[in-house]
């Protein structure tokens, strides 16, 4: 359905709809990963100079004080489109320092983010979201000022000039800007071609007058901006799925077999209504708790719903996609195939349905019942 | 903004991982919120504690008091124009309306009057038709039911045979009607006949009749539901005289008539609410039981409260879009689908929360009331079938929203 949108809104889903149509696509993400790259420059600069960052940060820090709820917007067109750019990172990253209060000590970074002359992306603690499980392997030492340990499945790795390295746990919450020349970057790569990168920390000196925020203010920002990631991803796995299935439609009205288009055969047609509707809800929550998120209600069972759900609706979609395309669906030619491997990503990333589902039934478990 | 937050939030509502889950992402304005609060007040001093929390279907004679409470109040028709009696109510206060009667458990009338046929007569009534048919649908003294479903005609209604053939200035009508929801206790009809069986395609032939069911040559038999009740009934038709003042809309334009029925009459019938309070109903059981401490429940539970909280955000998205007169077709086919296949999953869950006492044939208390797991299994077998059943509201979709070929 229609989002209900406020003019201003609108035309900047517009705007954003055409960008990653232009820039994006299956045919350029192929040539992307045929080259190894992790990320589209050329979609980037064109991100950055539609200033699709300044969405989320404050008027007063430089940028244009909207929300999640209108950078969503363009993290679903990002989804459908295939875009490799590291817009909801850089983003998330923009946010956090948005919101530090001691404003200064973040602002050249941000400039510079907003910019498109250093490249931020986050690095937190993975089984905070149950994303990879375990222990958080990072401590920092609050007396000596040292980082140690490390962080894995950080997005844009590669290409990253910083990180925004958020620790909640433990007893010495932080959010520092650690540049990536102080530190060890091993990346590997994912099945469309994106990357997953170990960051490692052995002694990185990150004095106090360089922290962005410590104590109960850093612990908030970083369950909020893993929070941003958790949403933002979602976004993206709704216009993900939608455009999975609009290249499945189109496929199953063309082809034919015996001697009608496969879309008439009922089988098919209740799968791909399936599909339609799981969309559909999966689009009215995303941005339902996104509204909230903007608004300063702290929802945390209702962010992970968000993931879990449009994570499964994105892979079964795209699962049903591969299916109805037959043997050509198998193949490494066909289109289809990227959508697949991008939802895996994706619904990866950030904490999957079964990691956000159980996290979900924890958190609202504890409440009462309704009378 | 819009906000998750139910807006008459009582103490469990402030912890940040909880909500009431029957209210999620409600959109009250000032005026929305205190015409809910009036609401809310009203209906704790003035609903009788007998008719709350039923684990069994509650009769239309039964209900009559209370249908006679809300007519006095002018709260009964919250949809109808107020030149006719109604409220003239936007779609948020009717949702509203439906929201506080039911929270507290009580039972909500009956649509087939107040929300089918009402507004049916209404847009294309004749005057006559609108003085005679809507006061007594109002106040409640007439019960109506409707005769579209046949033995040979189910899920495809356009193939339906019972004939009214003219007859000097009126119709004699001939077959049977079946599956028609309180048909053994309805005063009136308002049914789909076949008046040009040459007709084609089918449903070019068909016509609306407004057939009192006290006509002589019409035998009501009441047919027992899988729950064990008697639900609906079938009715034989031989030679009933029905005057041509009963015909509504043109003739053979019946098609076109019930077809104007699609659009908010299914936002009540379609709320989420109806799956969220049978979902409650299997925590609480769950916690008596010591199911919620099975692995497996949890999983499932959560799974289906995730759905509920997408379908709640859809619905309170689609009631606005509705409001600006923006709602797309597939609306009311998607709320059909997800609303009834949630109720259905809610009350399997229900059962499973219940080990050894789900198949239990009567009542099982929990607190202060009885909850019947198996009947509110059997129940909701019904609401992935009738008008519509989920199947063709997939084939409607199919065809007019994805544009998939026949």
């Amino acid at each position: 359905m229609d989002l209900l949108l406020t003019e201003p809104q609108s035309l900047f889903a517009e705007t954003a709809t055409r960008l990653a149509a232009d820039h994006g696509g299956p045919r350029r993400l192929r040539a992307l990963r045929a080259g190894g790259a992790e990320i589209d420059a050329e979609a980037w600069r064109a991100a950055i100079a539609a200033e699709w960052l300044a969405t989320v940060v404050a008027e007063g820090r430089g940028g244009q004080g909207l929300g999640l709820f209108d950078l969503a917007l363009a993290l679903e067109q990002a989804g459908r489109q295939l875009l490799m750019v590291p817009l909801l990172e850089a983003a998330a990253a923009a946010w956090a320092l948005s919101q530090a209060e001691d404003g200064a000590r973040a602002a050249a970074a941000l400039a510079d983010l907003l910019r498109g002359s250093g490249l931020i992306v986050p690095a937190t603690e993975a089984a905070s979201w149950r994303y990879g499980g375990g222990s958080s392997g990072i401590r920092y030492d609050h007396r000596a000022g040292v980082l140690e340990g490390s962080l894995a499945f950080v997005a844009y790795g590669e290409t990253a000039d910083a990180f925004l390295v958020a620790i909640e746990q433990g007893a010495q919450p932080m959010l520092a800007v650690v540049a990536r020349t102080d530190i060890g970057v091993s990346t590997k790569r994912n099945v469309d071609g994106s990357t997953s990168s170990t960051l490692s920390f052995a002694a990185v000196h990150v004095p106090a007058e360089r922290l962005i925020a410590t104590g109960a203010e850093a612990r908030r920002l970083t369950l909020r901006l893993q929070e941003f990631l958790t949403l933002g991803a979602a976004a993206e796995l709704v216009g993900l799925a939608a455009a999975a299935l609009a290249v499945t439609l189109d496929y199953v009205k063309l082809r034919q077999q015996f001697g009608r288009p496969i879309g008439s055969f009922q089988v098919l047609q209740h799968r791909a209504v399936d599909g339609f509707v799981d969309i559909e809800l999966d689009r009215s929550l995303v941005y339902r708790v996104l509204a909230a998120w903007d608004a300063g209600e702290h929802h945390p069972a209702m962010v992970a719903a968000a993931k879990a759900r449009a994570a499964r609706s994105a892979l079964q979609v795209t699962r049903a996609a591969l299916q109805m395309h037959g043997a050509i669906g198998y193949t490494e030619e066909h289109d289809i195939g990227l959508y697949y491997k991008r939802a895996m990503v994706l619904a990866a990333r950030y904490g999957g349905e079964l990691g956000q589902a159980g996290r979900f039934s924890d958190l609202t478990l504890a409440r009462e019942p309704v009378p | 903004m819009s906000s998750p937050m139910p807006s008459g939030s009582s103490s469990h509502t402030s912890s940040h991982t909880s909500w009431d889950n029957t209210t999620l992402f409600v959109d009250d304005d000032p005026a929305d919120r205190a015409f809910r609060a009036e609401v809310r007040d009203w209906v704790a001093q003035n609903l009788p504690a007998e008719l709350c929390n039923r684990s069994r279907r509650i009769d239309p004679p039964e209900l009559k008091p209370w249908h006679a409470k809300l007519y006095a109040r002018g709260w009964i028709a919250p949809h109808w124009p107020k030149q006719y009696g109604g409220m003239g109510a936007t779609l948020t206060q009717q949702i509203i309306l439906f929201e506080e009667i039911s929270r507290v458990g009580a039972p909500t009338p009956y649509p087939h009057g107040l929300n089918f046929i009402g507004p049916l007569i209404i847009e294309v009534g004749t005057p006559e038709q609108k003085a005679k048919h809507l006061p007594p649908i109002l106040s409640g003294e007439a019960t109506w039911c409707q005769g579209y479903s046949e033995a040979g005609a189910g899920s495809d209604l356009a193939s339906l045979a019972t004939r009214a053939e003219p007859d000097g200035d009126g119709f004699v009508v001939n077959g049977h009607k079946m599956w028609t929801t309180n048909g053994h206790f309805a005063d009136w009809m308002f049914a789909l006949v076949r008046t040009d069986p040459k007709a084609q395609p089918r449903h070019a032939g068909i016509s609306m009749l407004l057939i009192d069911l006290k006509s002589p040559g019409i035998t009501v038999r009441p047919i027992q539901t899988i729950k064990g009740d008697a639900e609906f009934a079938e009715e034989f038709f031989v030679d009933v005289r029905v005057p041509r003042e009963n015909l509504l809309g043109a003739l053979n334009d019946g098609w076109k008539v019930a077809n104007r029925l699609l659009g908010s009459e299914r936002f009540t019938t379609g709320h989420p609410r109806n799956a969220a309070v049978i979902l409650n109903k299997a925590r609480q059981v769950a916690e008596l039981t010591g199911t919620l401490h099975d692995a497996g429940f949890r999983t499932k539970l959560a799974a289906l409260e995730i759905d509920l909280m997408a379908f709640s955000a859809y619905y309170r998205h689609a009631a606005a879009l509705h409001g600006e007169n923006r709602a797309p077709f597939s609306m009311a086919p998607v709320i059909k689908i997800v609303g009834g296949e949630l109720g259905q999953r809610a009350s399997e869950l229900l059962v499973e929360a219940a080990g050894g006492y789900g198949p239990l044939a009567g009542d099982m208390t929990i607190g202060n009331h009885a909850v019947n797991p198996a009947a509110e299994l059997f129940e909701m077998r019904r609401v992935t079938v009738g008008s519509g059943a989920v199947e063709i509201q997939r084939n409607i979709i199919a065809k007019r929203v994805l544009g998939l070929p026949s």
